[in-house]
């Protein structure tokens, strides 16, 4: 956390080459983030250069006494994948499969089939319980990240991420599977 | 299978990513051109007589500003110093 600060204070004297320590640091992430809210892995990595390009020009509005440096981050990736998935047309439930009762769950054609399944109902899912679950359940960030990156109380964020495990719960039993 | 198993290999799978290998490169490229963009100069001497020595018609139009500018002055001064 300090060694991040004193790289991004040395970005903002002017060294812009360490800027590249926190894209190295955080592209994996970033691109993660975006790839599972917006399902879309095409531009998933274009989008990530703009939240980069974006975190870059804004660096100097990054205050480190309001938040870890990642929440900031992820909160510009959280803004740019909502817009992203304006500009996409939605999914609607007509689209999602059929229920799928393979013969032996077993088969890795059937654990395919689930991950889908799975796949499928994420993306089915209301889109601020999709965020709060993909940076609670991928990236194992805290309620209160999650929180700040939604601008929203924590207890929205348990609400919203409980919803969403119960929906993908459900999907799991409707496959002929026990809990999650 | 379980299906605690099930979600957790599907977490897995969805936890796994590849990116390209240049992504670090293409976000400082983009970086370096705006700040190139950034300190460029709003009016660029060097490019303005770069620009009208290699075009004979800017040069023509040149010449000929500097001649109708010349001829303006020349001509008020006489008529300045007739008057007085």
């Amino acid at each position: 956390m300090t060694q991040e600060i004193e790289v991004i204070r040395q970005v903002l004297e002017g060294d812009i080459e360490s800027f590249g320590l926190i894209v190295e640091r955080y592209e994996k992430q970033v691109v993660r983030i975006i790839k599972n809210m917006t399902n879309n892995a095409e531009s998933c990595e274009d989008i990530a250069q703009d939240v980069f390009f974006t975190a870059y020009k804004k660096l100097a509005y990054f205050d480190p006494g309001r938040s870890n440096f990642s929440t900031w981050l992820f909160t510009i990736a959280r803004n740019k994948s909502i817009n992203a998935m304006k500009k996409k047309r939605p999914v609607s439930m007509g689209e999602l499969p059929e229920k799928i009762n393979p013969r032996n769950p077993y088969d890795k054609l059937a654990e395919r089939e689930l991950f889908e399944l799975l796949d499928r109902e994420l993306l089915a899912l209301p889109r601020g319980q999709r965020r709060a679950f993909v940076l609670a359940e991928f990236e194992e960030l805290s309620y209160e990240e999650i929180a700040q990156i939604e601008g929203t109380r924590i207890g929205t964020i348990k609400s919203r991420v409980n919803r969403a495990k119960k929906k993908l719960r459900s999907a799991i039993k409707g496959f002929g599977g026990d809990t999650i | 299978m379980k299906s605690g198993e099930i979600y957790n290999g599907w977490k897995e799978r969805k936890s796994q990513i590849e990116i390209r290998k240049n992504f670090t490169d293409a976000v400082m490229n983009q970086i370096y051109q705006y700040e190139r963009e950034k300190r460029k100069p709003l009016f660029d001497g060097h490019q303005l007589i770069e620009l009208i020595s290699t075009r004979p018609l800017s040069k023509a139009a040149v010449i000929t500003a500097g001649a109708v500018i010349g001829l303006v002055r020349i001509t008020f001064v006489v008529y300045a110093f007739l008057w007085c």
